[in-house]
């Protein structure tokens, strides 16, 4: 296989077996491909096995099917590059936020003199250098989740997976956290799969977005984004956007609640 | 009520200064907010003395059936030493017993967590040990430890044991999901989970266990005095019925109130120490 995608999902498939011998199919065929670089969407109605599909990414679980690589390696032979951020913060609340940013390298072993130096310069990316010293309580839900972020980031992640980060941030925050993860993912040049149940930011955020049907999860559209980067504001009011996320719906089944 | 102070401080917190001055205004709050507490409780405990003694001044029972604090507090001061060194053994016994179910407890929730084998064999026998009244032990722990102090520390031991159990067990199964996800990811140790997250996670938990715990323990001394005593306020209370001593029996009373009080404080106080956190988790 070649080693030119940051990640290969080929043919992949998980069945879950339940207790009473019925097999429960949550994915089926899956076949995508990301570029080292880029930034793909994934969206889907809640069921659709968008989070198990992001799950069996980052080996937290097995596959039935098929195989995936990152960077050409199996995931079953043990990842490094892989961070996740999920919904919630899930930050430590005896720690102060450098050091819940400093703990995945604390549990790698690999923390050394710099790793805290990074770690600065990581919340002064996300415009929290001056709560290194504070603890999560004393952040807004926005902040716990920029922290939360960094954490991801601080092990240098050659693919960064989130699982519908800003799904718990009011609409306004949320705004603001997609050009935040913009800014960020064009500064360290990480790939991204990135779930969300919001078409609008899928859309925005994505170079494509890839839409997961459900019952089985299977792929049903790959869309690819033509906006160029950075994008803006007026990107979110174009004709061109409405009309990517009009297909989208089209393709998760959504009716338009508008007559 | 107090609607004027909590309104008062919900304004000065809202104000954004709040934020950037952190912690400070919030420490001062609390201890303001104890103090008040501190004081409600102690006036809740002097009316309930009142209205003992207003009782039996009004009711005039006779002294073989009840005596009012006044008496208990002259029984009291009459033979500090008396009280004093009961106290002390009966102190002596449920803290020993207290420290040995806590250590006991801990481990055994954290071997029922981290052990399936443990826990499908030992989870349903130690429930059906947990129904068994601990007191009914207490004559079976003089048959193994004798008259002394071992059997009334083991006692309070057992009765200690369970809420540490079940409490550390809880806790450490309450560790969120995402935080295990996160220590897969990054591939720590059992360790280092255990250390850096799941232990301290499980500390508030084990901390409601113990308050649980300490009370218990002193009962479950005087209980062992009870039975097989020479001395400890179990004891006292013994002797002082056998003579018909209403002012000392109440005396014990109070002092025993006293001292599962002030233990229980002194655990509630160490566990706020340990998990500042957790005055401010929503």
């Amino acid at each position: 296989m070649n080693n030119e995608y940051a990640i290969s999902v080929n043919n992949v498939g998980k069945t879950y077996r339940s207790k009473d011998g019925h097999d429960n199919t949550v994915l089926k065929n899956l076949d995508f491909h990301v570029k080292p670089g880029e930034f793909v969407s994934i969206v889907g109605q809640s069921g659709s096995g968008k989070t198990t599909l992001l799950k069996t990414i980052s080996g937290l679980q097995e596959l039935t099917e098929g195989e995936i690589r990152v960077k050409g390696r199996l995931i079953s032979e043990g990842l490094e590059d892989i961070a996740m951020v999920f919904q919630a913060p899930v930050l430590l609340p005896w720690r102060n936020n450098i050091d819940n940013v400093l703990l995945p390298l604390e549990f790698r072993g690999t923390r050394t003199d710099e790793s805290r130096r990074y770690a600065q310069e990581l919340l002064e990316m996300v415009g929290l250098g001056g709560k290194a010293t504070r603890y999560s309580y004393e952040l807004s839900g926005g902040m716990q989740q920029r922290v939360a972020i960094c954490r991801a980031l601080v092990s240098h992640p050659e693919l960064l997976l989130m699982d519908e980060p800003f799904g718990a941030l009011d609409a306004m925050t949320r705004d603001s956290m997609n050009f935040e993860i913009q800014r960020i993912w064009q500064s360290t040049g990480c790939s991204v799969l990135f779930v969300t149940h919001s078409i609008p930011e899928a859309v925005w955020l994505g170079d494509r977005v890839v839409v997961v049907g459900d019952r089985p999860g299977r792929i049903v559209a790959d869309i690819s984004i033509d906006f160029p980067r950075p994008r803006n504001k007026e990107h979110r009011f174009s004709a061109a956007f409405s009309d990517y996320v009009t297909e989208i719906e089209s393709h998760i089944g959504v009716t338009a609640g508008i007559s | 009520m107090t609607t004027s102070e909590i309104s008062s401080d919900d304004v000065r917190r809202s104000a954004p200064e709040a934020m950037l001055v952190g912690q400070k205004p919030r420490r001062r709050r609390l201890g303001r907010e104890s103090v008040a507490a501190g004081a409600k409780a102690v006036a809740g405990l002097i009316g309930i003395f009142a209205l003992w003694q207003v009782l039996v001044v009004v009711l005039d029972p006779p002294e073989f059936l009840l005596v009012g604090p006044i008496s208990a507090f002259a029984e009291l001061l009459e033979r500090p030493g008396y009280f004093a060194s009961n106290t002390f053994i009966t102190l002596q016994e449920a803290l020993a017993g207290f420290a040995l179910g806590t250590a006991l407890g801990v481990l055994c929730g954290a071997a029922l967590h981290y052990s399936t084998t443990v826990r499908s064999f030992l989870y349903p026998a130690l429930i059906a040990i947990d129904t068994i009244p601990k007191v009914a032990l207490a004559p079976l722990f003089i048959v193994w430890f004798g008259f002394g102090f071992e059997s009334k520390a083991f006692v309070a031991m057992a009765i200690a044991f369970f809420p540490l159990v079940i409490n550390t067990y809880d806790g450490l199964r309450s560790v969120p999901h995402e935080l295990q996800e996160l220590a897969r990811i990054n591939k720590a140790s059992r360790w280092k989970k255990m250390t850096k997250i799941e232990f301290i996670y499980a500390i508030p938990a084990i901390f409601s266990g113990a308050k649980i715990s300490i009370s218990l323990a002193v009962g479950g001394a005087v209980v062992g005095e009870f039975i097989a005593g020479s001395q400890g306020l179990g004891y006292v209370i013994l002797l002082a019925n056998s003579q018909v001593d209403l002012p000392s029996m109440f005396a014990a009373f109070i002092v025993l109130a006293v001292i599962a009080l002030a233990l229980f404080f002194i655990v509630d106080r160490a566990g706020r120490k340990l998990f500042p956190w957790k005055n401010h988790s929503r």
